[in-house]
């Protein structure tokens, strides 16, 4: 059933095209862009990689490698969970200034009409 | 022995007489029944580890994350929890009371009490300041079709908090925050 | 991600990084189907949704020189928009009634005779909130998979989630049942 739901929200979602004249001048308008900007900076040459010191050639790249990859398992685990860290951050922060405006602008508002108490409002 | 039995009836009354440090954590109750009924929930649970952790993956060349970055300096956590419902008055009052009552502990003050019949809209902001330093602060939001609570823990800073305006999609309303200080009558 | 975009190699872009205009206009070509569509679908008029593509590809234009790969490209594209779109509808009054009568935009370019699918869907997409909008676009238009909406949203991956389980229950009690096939032509 759900299956069924995705497939057809997927075929109802495929992209569509804008129109050709909104695609002619966009291109334009972003070549017209990009030649008012600044030079390419120039491609740089790679550097050739000092080569290391022979040990024992195929234990110590071996050993190397499973450190690296462990290594990097691990950075990239700790990584993810900053960024979902970093997340929450910003949406704990968005919640948080979304309710303080609601609060301003109900002050806002208040300061910009007379009370209805006083005599003649 | 008399001595002895006196030292231990005493360290066991220590705790209660020692003056208790308010605290600018809040208990948050798990609102699982809300929670199912909630067609949007967000819940965030950030202690100091977790802000520090966050802190190193905020870029400080980006606006967004400067902001945040420069909020969570001296924060200890964040939490929030946000449910919104599809229809009018599906969560009660009595619903947050548990938090609301949290708040007449001592230490917390109310800084801004707003009600507006337009929009049906109430938002409390509450303040905890020890040693003339914000140390805490809570923000309960309640709307016909929402409700949010947001606790700040550690050394606010109520400027960079206003500084969000502009920032994470929400609109500035150029706001004088001196008069988010006062209490405002009831409308 | 549609084929032009899938097709539209490094190579190419390090073209349109140096500056051919060729390559520039390949791109574009090639993503704009992309950025259109969620554009459309987040902002609900064409002009609005022609406006936002605009301002995407203006701002890659300024950015190309920071996108490393095709790939990254593809992430920074969708990501912007998603954004924009968000922050715009964010900022614009809420608007309070479903308009039941006037022209539905062009969802889709299926043509599956299944309009009663297409005004509900309409209908949900402009009873969700932008975030929860974005996220079903992510999802079925452009089939991310969570990890990468929570990415491209900087959203965190339970609200994801919780998202699209709310988006599919309320779909799944709105949407029609799908009409039988037939043979030729559309049913009275």
């Amino acid at each position: 059933m759900n299956e069924e739901l995705e497939s057809r929200l997927r075929a109802a979602l495929r992209p569509v095209a804008p129109s050709d004249e909104f695609t002619r001048d966009l291109i334009a308008r972003v070549a017209a862009d990009q030649r008012s900007s600044s030079d390419a900076r120039s491609a740089h040459g790679r550097r050739p990689r000092a080569r290391g010191w022979w040990l024992s050639a195929s234990v110590a790249a071996s050993l190397l490698v499973a450190a690296g990859v462990q290594h990097q398992l691990q950075e990239r685990h700790e990584r993810e969970r900053g960024l979902e860290a970093r997340r929450e951050v910003i949406e704990a922060l968005r919640v948080t200034s979304q309710k303080l405006n609601l609060a301003y602008e109900v002050i806002k508002n208040q300061s910009s009409f007379p009370a209805d108490d006083k005599p003649g409002a | 022995m008399r001595s002895c039995i006196l030292r231990i009836f005493l360290a066991l009354l220590a705790p209660t007489l020692v003056w208790a440090a308010p605290n600018p954590r809040l208990a948050l109750p798990e609102f699982s029944t809300l929670a199912q009924k909630a067609t949007e929930s967000v819940t965030i649970t950030l202690d100091a580890a977790l802000l520090a952790i966050a802190g190193r993956f905020l870029d400080g060349n980006d606006p967004q994350d400067a902001a945040a970055k420069e909020v969570l300096k001296g924060l200890q956590g964040i939490y929030v929890r946000s449910y919104t419902f599809d229809k009018d008055s599906a969560y009660q009052q009595s619903d947050i009371d548990a938090v609301r009552n949290q708040l007449s502990a001592p230490g917390w003050s109310r800084l801004v009490e707003t009600r507006s019949r337009k929009s049906q809209a109430n938002v409390d902001i509450y303040i905890m300041v020890t040693n003339n330093q914000a140390t805490g602060l809570a923000l309960i939001a309640s709307e016909p079709r929402q409700f949010t609570i947001v606790n700040i823990v550690g050394a606010i800073d109520l400027e960079k908090l206003h500084k969000l305006e502009g920032q994470f999609g929400v609109p500035k309303l150029d706001i004088d925050l001196s008069k988010a200080a006062s209490p405002n009558a009831k409308k | 991600m549609n084929e032009a975009a899938q097709d539209f190699s490094d190579e190419q872009l390090g073209k349109a990084r140096a500056g051919e205009a060729a390559a520039l206009a390949a791109l574009i070509r090639a993503h704009q189907r992309s950025v259109y569509s969620l554009a459309l679908r987040m902002l609900g008029t064409r002009d609005l949704a022609e406006d936002l593509t605009q301002d995407v590809f203006m701002q890659l234009s300024g950015n190309l020189k920071s996108i490393v790969s095709s790939t990254h490209l593809v992430f920074w594209l969708r990501k912007v928009t998603s954004h924009r779109a968000i922050d715009q509808l964010r900022r614009r009054a809420r608007i309070e009634t479903i308009p039941l009568d006037e022209e539905i935009p062009q969802l889709s370019t299926v043509d599956d005779g299944d309009p009663l699918l297409h005004r509900h869907l309409w209908r949900l997409l402009l009873s969700l909130s932008p975030s929860a909008r974005a996220v079903l676009l992510l999802r079925y238009q452009e089939d991310l998979d969570p990890i990468d909406i929570a990415r491209t949203l900087d959203m965190p991956i339970n609200t994801v989630k919780s998202h699209l389980k709310r988006s599919l229950e309320v779909l799944r009690q709105k949407a029609p049942n799908p009409e039988p096939l037939r043979c030729e032509g559309k049913s009275p």
